[in-house]
């Protein structure tokens, strides 16, 4: 499987929107930085930097990166099809099953690093600010590593859509912005969608999670209200898995249909 | 012990409601070269395909170095080298990366195999150059790279020369012949030019129409390459009698009542004329034909023929 992996990463060669996914990840850190320097009363230097933080994190990470992903899936599963190379694959000897968990382990990686890119990115900008003390360096590294990962596990719903439409580049952003739109629209009304539905939605799910875990280690305040609907980390793990797992299942089936067509 | 490397029984395949191939009996020997033969659209690429378990079969079956094939066998894929219609690679990397990959997919163990590869099709190694900047030979020849670099022992190449320059096309049929030589291997070709197929390959299956019509060996296709000399005579009876008590001629064929078709006699044809005079015997007219390979797949193949 390791061998796969590099392999999907060498078929990502000179393709210039992986470094655009990992520059992206100052997109929002850069501007934000610019709000941790405005005149306002702040309580303490940690407060004003870990409340920055929180933002990154929150635009960066849960609205961005799923539209990222979306953009990697749809060149790594249309990678094939459209340089013709489904005919050299499949006289190999490696399923279609061990090609799709590659791309999704190469999926995971990218969302884990451009989680990763964020964080350096706030605690660079941080740096440079005289309002912000940059604490808590671990656990933040540790918390980007779990939202890309969980990012991640959450956008493969949006990948299984994007391999079952297969159609332009284009189409396959539409659909991410889309995603990324419905679940930012549905973090803006916490307070008045149920409970039920904010955990059956994987990003808005991801968002109170982080939200209850830095909540847990005082990196946020305020948000006392939300505090019912905070999922613990094995409620988040557990339908976030069974999640993926449904979406790679059809993922697999839809890419095996693909190659047979 | 099995001497086919590739064997068909009634293999019937299916795109839809249309029947792309209908009962081919495909038989490809150990160690030779095989040459299917058919103009565009033929069935050439779906037997290959079949051959490959990249299609489903509709009826019949397909053993491999004799391993029924009903589904993917993944055992199977180390031993076949193939390249099928235009050669895919990725665009954005090297012929040398691009080979690299699937090296690496495949788990060769040869440290030198691609750079053996693409030396032995003429390419680089370690050149800058993108395969999205490949000639359409260039990608041919990445394309038999890429079947032949895990030292298969059967090659399924569905026109391997399209593109490439006569020097080119040399090259690589010297080298698929040094293949069958040196190492035994098993080569299945395809074509749809005649003359290519017939300086390659030791057995021809010519297909039409998704029907294999005739499978054989090139020296017994050959004999039908032949010149003759078509006679019109008054009394085809007595013709014959005096061809086979004056001259021992038994290679000659009739046509009708009047024709008759003689094989290996261009040199006697002067005694022969004189020979006719004499027994009163009228001759209308005496022409020298030619009855080419050429002529022949035209024949069988309805008309059309082949390039």
């Amino acid at each position: 499987m390791l061998n796969l992996v590099i392999c999907e990463f060498r078929k990502l060669k000179r393709k210039k929107f992986i470094l655009l996914v990992i520059f992206s990840a100052f997109l929002f850190p850069v501007p934000l930085t610019a709000f941790m320097t405005l005149p306002q009363t702040i309580e303490s230097e940690a407060a004003n930097f870990n409340e920055y933080f929180s933002y990154v994190m929150g635009y960066g990470v849960e609205l961005l990166l799923p539209c990222m992903l979306g953009v990697i899936a749809a060149m790594l599963f249309f990678m094939e099809r459209d340089n013709d190379t489904f005919k050299n694959l499949r006289v190999i000897p490696v399923t279609s099953t061990q090609m799709v968990l590659a791309k999704i382990i190469v999926l995971f990686l990218c969302g884990i690093i451009f989680s990763l890119m964020s964080a350096f990115a706030a605690f660079l900008c941080g740096s440079f600010t005289a309002r912000a003390e940059i604490t808590g360096i671990f656990y933040k590294l540790v918390l980007a590593v779990e939202m890309g990962i969980f990012i991640t596990a959450g956008t493969l719903p949006l990948v299984v859509l994007v391999v079952f439409f297969s159609k332009t580049y284009i189409f396959s952003i539409l659909l991410c912005v889309f995603y990324s739109v419905l679940s930012l629209t549905a973090e803006s009304s916490f307070g008045a969608l149920p409970k039920l539905l904010c955990w059956l939605m994987p990003i808005p799910l991801t968002t109170l999670w982080s939200a209850g875990n830095m909540v847990q280690h005082g990196v946020r305040e305020n948000i006392e209200a939300l505090a019912y609907l905070f999922p613990s980390t094995a409620q988040t793990v557990a339908i976030l898995s069974i999640m993926a797992f449904l979406s790679v299942a059809l993922i697999d089936y839809l890419y095996k249909k693909r190659g047979n067509e | 012990m099995n001497d086919y490397a590739i064997e068909t029984k009634n293999l019937t395949m299916k795109y839809g409601n249309e029947t792309a191939i209908r009962n081919v009996g495909l038989h490809v020997r150990k160690g030779r070269i095989y040459g299917l033969l058919g103009r565009n659209g033929a069935g050439k690429t779906t037997i290959m395909k079949a051959v490959l378990g990249l299609i489903p079969i509709a009826s019949g079956e397909v053993k491999v170095f004799g391993e029924r094939i009903g589904e993917r066998k993944k055992w199977i894929y180390p031993r076949i080298g193939a390249m099928i219609e235009a050669p895919g690679f990725y665009p954005n990397l090297t012929g040398t990366e691009n080979l690299e990959i699937f090296a690496k997919l495949r788990g060769v163990p040869t440290p030198n195999a691609v750079e053996n590869a693409l030396a032995l099709v003429g390419l680089p190694y370690r050149d800058k150059k993108l395969f999205g900047a490949y000639s359409l030979g260039m990608k041919q020849r990445l394309g038999i790279a890429n079947a032949i670099f895990h030292d298969p022992e059967l090659l399924i190449l569905d026109e391997p020369t399209n593109g490439l320059d006569p020097i080119g096309i040399a090259e690589i049929r010297d080298y698929l012949k040094k293949l069958t030589v040196e190492s035994e291997k098993t080569i299945l070709i395809s074509s749809h030019i005649l003359s290519e197929i017939t300086l390659l390959a030791d057995d021809i299956g010519i297909i039409d129409r998704g029907v294999l019509l005739e499978e054989a060996p090139l020296s017994e296709l050959t004999k039908r390459d032949r010149r003759y000399i078509e006679l019109r005579v008054s009394d085809v009876p007595k013709t014959v009698l005096i061809l086979e008590r004056d001259f021992g001629l038994k290679d000659y064929s009739v046509q009708d009542d009047c024709t008759l078709h003689l094989f290996d006699a261009v040199e006697d044809i002067g005694k022969i004329h004189r020979t006719l005079v004499l027994e009163n015997v009228a001759v209308y007219e005496s022409r020298h034909c030619s009855h080419t390979l050429e002529d022949y797949f035209r024949n069988i193949t309805g008309g059309e023929g082949v390039a």
